[in-house]
């Protein structure tokens, strides 16, 4: 019975091609977002998750802003780790990262520059990864000047080698040689803490690239990450509560306290993060828009074989007469169901598998469907199983219902419930494609907003050069060499300008310092705000474009470092100062000497536009190891851009022989804040076209099947006078209604939920009234366009053709 | 006695009025009847066949076919009944457009519980009883009118039912073919089938053995 019920299953879906297409690329379509977007979910919901992941937890510092704590850094002071776990029994271990930047590793044979090395303490491969190919466990992170690398950056030093007692060195302004004592696995893809290489503690004492200020046990220096693994009883929570009880004399205005590494991808966005991490927000956004597609599908699927359901209504006349239950009929229809949405979930398979690697470099993220992905997937396919169920259910009930005598004479008609029900569909279609209208313009706006928004600098042109020196100079040697590269370079014509500092607008906070507790021009100390600052040199306000308010910058030729600083706008206000004027020559007190106020810049942005504007000082330093080059506006061409960078590099290995070289284009990098942003808004545009674009399927198999079943109606109606006009308004105002109705509820929805994405970001664009009108005229058009395209043909036809088959 | 009705009624209400489809409808069949139901346009003779096919319900009376009050029965058990005696012929045909003339003359079989190979054996019977063998892979559309008819009735047969209703069956055929296939239905009467026919074909009541008149839902002579 099964096999004949699969026979005809297949010869119905073979001989109404263009229902079955529709239908079958409706689900597909569907389908294949739901799975892309689903794997992108559960990859984000994916990091930090080892085993004992659960255990394990990071600490990070509370600051006092007014009269609550606030987070205030990912980053802890080094005796966070040891007094934690003297002091609770729940605290089995605790292991700190201090990070190394961009560092040159080198053997004899081999130079390469490495980012994320750190060192960490021996209890890394307790806490985090037991991974370790070659080496012990129990010894790696021991000894004074011992590392460990990872897999990937062992085989470049090293080919297939064991490198483990082999010796490498590591450049981090000073040099040192290190014995490695193991291989780490590399990291998954999808860990907030990447990491290529581990240097042992012991080495921090006895090593000269680390400053005394940072070796020392402390509760002064905030620069190191703290993770702390608890026993598997402990309830972290608890625990939590019992480490804000105890505050933190040590350091005034601030405590410790504690999240699971699990929840930091998604939940956690601190000042001097390991890394950009994701958002819980996106993720909760592009899971809306996963079940929006999915159910725009279903309810297609619904509505389409429902009204088609019309014309199989003889069949199950037949049927029935042939003494078929109500039941075997379900069954039936259900396995018809099954089968064309089993062709769609393959065909959407297919299709996700085939996009998969487009779709991995568009969020560059690593996923695929492996075995484990694929057990990720299996919640997915039984939300898919369970929805084609019950959108097969519904038609399934409605075809066996029928009554025999009735279908067989063809007076099957849909009933006022079965109208009602179909009604609600397509009004659920039109409010979801509405409400990701809305979405897809207010992200596209805001996107765009921030992206004009003067930054209140030009980083045009302006190329950050920084290199690893090998040959280990003195402060002096240096500025000597800077100097005499900087003439160089301004005696290239495309080169108009030449600035050193130590980071820049865009950078992050990984070069930039800050500190706490200053004393304002007016006398008052305030302990709590966090000030961030960096070095320039007198030439950096020019070549980052950065206007003057009040005073003025740097001057030249100062021997020493001076007492002067740059304040920004922000900063002046934050002082308590109203005038930008009157800043000048103010004295404010930090790191224990008096600063003068010299010169107030207008705000620009550091952080990206996410962010509002932080104080900043700029303080003045002849020597900073970035090298800012501003170019000639005049060019534009790629090969322009190399060759000048050829050029540059020539001399700077002329200047520095033993160095490596890195540039980047600084507006490049400021965009590259908002990659994040830009690809969740792509994303939105492109699901948001594929939902419009299943809708608008779902649409024209409907219309053109009431057409055909209006067919009479139409030509009765235009034998007695009607025009075309007003068969296409006959056939078009329900639809205009119920674009409409979805309209008015698509409004609040999409306004409620368009406002809690943009709390998101501190400079936000409006909700302007026009966009939920733009939104509900495409809509309207879209439906138009698809329903009278149908209409027209039906509208048009000659009524004698309609009325001679009746 | 194969089926009886008594003051059988079917009416609907149309704008607070009773309309009668069938009034006070009472008559017997017996065993071996070939019985024409004629009458004109609305009379009443489709509702009258479908009732006596257990397809369609009634207001008022009552049917009894092989002793079972049908009245009584729920639809489950009536279904069961007309499954196992009664076939049905169609002025359209009304085979199942998917499936070849094979599959529609396996498809009431599939209802009833047959073993794959009695199925099989039986649409062989089937075939060569009405000589379309030749035609067991073919589609409905690919038929003549006359020869979906056939295998409307080899289908109507094939569980070997004691009643066939037969809804104009040659209503949509030319007057050979229409012959032909009332030919098939007196053969079969003489094999001991009865037959309920519904016809407008003064011709095609000759080859009843009585004839049942209808006007507005009642029956005018018995």
């Amino acid at each position: 019975m099964y096999t004949l019920y699969f026979k005809i299953a297949l010869r119905y879906l073979l001989k109404n091609k263009r229902y079955s297409f529709i239908n079958i690329s409706g689900l597909a379509i569907g389908v294949a977002s739901f799975i892309l977007i689903m794997l992108y979910v559960g990859y984000e919901r994916s990091y930090d998750k080892f085993d004992g992941s659960e255990n394990v937890y990071r600490v990070y510092m509370d600051y006092l802003t007014g009269d609550a704590y606030a987070a205030g850094d990912a980053q802890t002071y080094n005796l966070v780790g040891p007094t934690l776990k003297k002091e609770f029994s729940e605290v089995v271990d605790y292991l700190r990262f201090y990070r190394l930047g961009k560092t040159t590793l080198r053997t004899q044979d081999h130079i390469l520059q490495s980012d994320n090395g750190c060192i960490a303490d021996a209890s890394y491969f307790e806490v985090f990864n037991k991974n370790l190919l070659n080496g012990d466990v129990n010894t790696a992170l021991k000894e004074p000047n011992t590392i460990v690398l990872t897999e990937t950056l062992a085989n470049k030093f090293f080919g297939n080698q064991n490198p483990v007692g082999k010796t490498i060195q590591v450049y981090s302004g000073v040099p040192a040689t290190f014995t490695i004592t193991g291989v780490l696995k590399d990291q998954p893809k999808n860990s907030h803490f990447k990491i290529n290489y581990l240097i042992s503690y012991s080495t921090m004492a006895n090593w000269g690239a680390i400053s005394e200020t940072i070796k020392k046990p402390s509760w002064n220096n905030n620069t190191f990450y703290t993770y702390i693994l608890i026993d598997e009883k402990a309830d972290g929570a608890v625990l939590q509560q019992k480490i804000l009880d105890r505050g933190l004399e040590e350091v005034n205005d601030e405590r410790m306290n504690i999240e699971p590494i699990e929840d930091i991808h998604l939940y956690s966005n601190k000042p001097y993060e390991a890394e950009a991490n994701g958002s819980a927000m996106r993720v909760k956004f592009l899971t809306a828009i996963a079940f929006i597609i999915l159910i725009l599908s279903w309810l297609n699927y619904i509505n389409l074989s429902t009204t088609k359901s019309l014309e199989r209504a003889k069949e199950i006349g037949i049927r029935k007469v042939a003494g078929a239950q109500k039941r075997q009929l379900i069954v039936q229809s259900l396995l018809e169901s099954v089968i064309l949405n089993v062709l769609a979930i393959i065909i959407a398979v297919i299709l996700a598998v085939i996009v998969l690697p487009a779709y991995n470099n568009f969020t560059g993220k690593a996923m695929n469907f492996d075995v484990e992905g694929a057990l990720q997937l299996l919640p997915i396919l039984g939300i898919i199983l369970l929805g084609m169920i019950l959108a097969g259910l519904y038609p399934a009930i409605v075809l066996s219902s029928y009554s025999p005598s009735k279908a067989l004479k063809g007076k099957i008609r849909t009933s006022a419930q079965g109208l009602h029900i179909r009604k609600g569909l397509i009004i659920t279609q039109f409010l979801a494609t509405i409400v990701l209208l809305i979405g897809t313009i207010v992200v596209t706006k805001q996107i765009n907003f921030m992206q004009e928004q003067p930054i209140g600098s030009d980083l045009n042109n302006v190329i950050a050069i920084k290199g690893e020196i090998l040959n280990a100079s003195t402060d002096s040697l240096l500025r000597r060499d800077y100097g005499f590269l900087m003439d160089e370079l301004k005696k290239m014509p495309t080169v108009t300008k030449t600035a050193l500092s130590n980071t820049y607008p865009g950078d992050g906070y990984d070069n930039l310092s800050s500190f706490m507790g200053m004393t304002y021009p007016d006398g008052t100390l305030n302990e709590q705000k966090v000030w961030y600052n960096y070095e320039v040199n007198p030439d950096y306000f020019e070549v980052m474009g950065i206007e003057f308010l009040a005073g003025q910058g740097f001057k030249e030729n100062v021997k020493k470092y001076s007492n002067d600083i740059v304040v920004n706008a922000e900063f002046v206000k934050e002082v308590g100062i109203t005038n930008v004027e009157d800043a000048i020559y103010k004295k404010v007190k930090f790191w224990g000497r008096e600063w003068n106020i010299a010169g107030v810049i207008k705000d620009y942005h550091h952080f990206g536009l996410k962010n509002p504007v932080e104080p900043m000082v700029l303080r003045h330093s002849p020597t900073s190891d970035v090298l800012l080059v501003k170019l000639d506006a005049g060019i534009t061409s790629v090969a322009g851009f190399n060759s000048i960078i050829n050029e540059l590099q020539n001399r700077w290995n002329t200047t520095f022989p033993e160095s490596t070289f890195n540039y980047t284009f600084i507006d490049q990098k400021f965009q590259a804040q908002y990659e994040e942003d830009n690809k969740f808004s792509d994303a939105f545009k492109v699901f948001t076209a594929l939902a419009i674009f299943i809708a608008a399927l779902g649409l024209f198999g409907l219309t053109s099947y009431t057409c055909i079943q209006r067919k009479k109606e139409i030509g009765i109606r235009k034998v007695n006078g009607a025009s075309i006009f007003k068969i296409l308004k006959l056939l078009n105002i329900d639809f205009i209604k119920w674009v409409g109705i979805a309209f008015f509820i698509a409004i609040p929805i999409s306004w409620y939920a368009m406002n809690s994405w943009l709390e998101n970001f501190a400079i936000k664009t409006s909700i302007s009234w026009w966009i939920f009108v733009l939104a509900g005229i495409s809509a309207l058009l879209i439906t138009l366009l698809t329903v009278s395209w149908q209409s027209f043909v039906a509208a048009n036809a000659n009524p004698v053709d309609a009325l001679r088959d009746e | 006695m194969l089926l009886k009705l008594n003051n059988l009624s079917k009416w609907v209400q149309s704008g607070g009025q009773k309309i009668h489809l069938l009034k006070d409808v009472s008559f017997w069949v017996n065993e071996g009847d070939f019985i024409s139901v004629m009458g004109p346009s609305g009379s009443g003779k489709s509702t009258l066949l479908n009732i006596i096919g257990m397809l369609d319900d009634f207001n008022e009376g009552e049917y009894t076919f092989m002793d079972e009050a049908v009245h009584n029965l729920k639809e489950k058990h009536r279904s069961n009944l007309y499954k196992q005696y009664i076939g049905f012929v169609f002025q359209s045909y009304h085979l199942i457009d998917e499936l070849t003339v094979k599959e529609n003359l396996e498809m009431p079989l599939l209802y009833k519980k047959h073993g794959g190979a009695e199925r099989k054996a039986l649409v062989a019977d089937m075939l060569d009883r009405f000589n379309i063998v030749g035609k067991k892979d073919l589609f409905p559309a690919q038929l003549s009118g006359g020869q979906q008819q056939l295998v409307g009735i080899a289908r109507a047969l094939i569980a070997n039912p004691k009643l066939i209703l037969a809804d104009e069956p040659t209503g949509n055929l030319n007057s050979k073919q229409g012959e032909e296939i009332m030919d098939i239905f007196t053969q079969l009467n003489k094999e001991g089938v009865t037959i309920i026919q519904v016809t407008h074909s003064e011709k095609n009541m000759k080859y009843g053995s009585r004839v049942i008149n209808l006007l507005d839902g009642s029956i005018v002579t018995g």
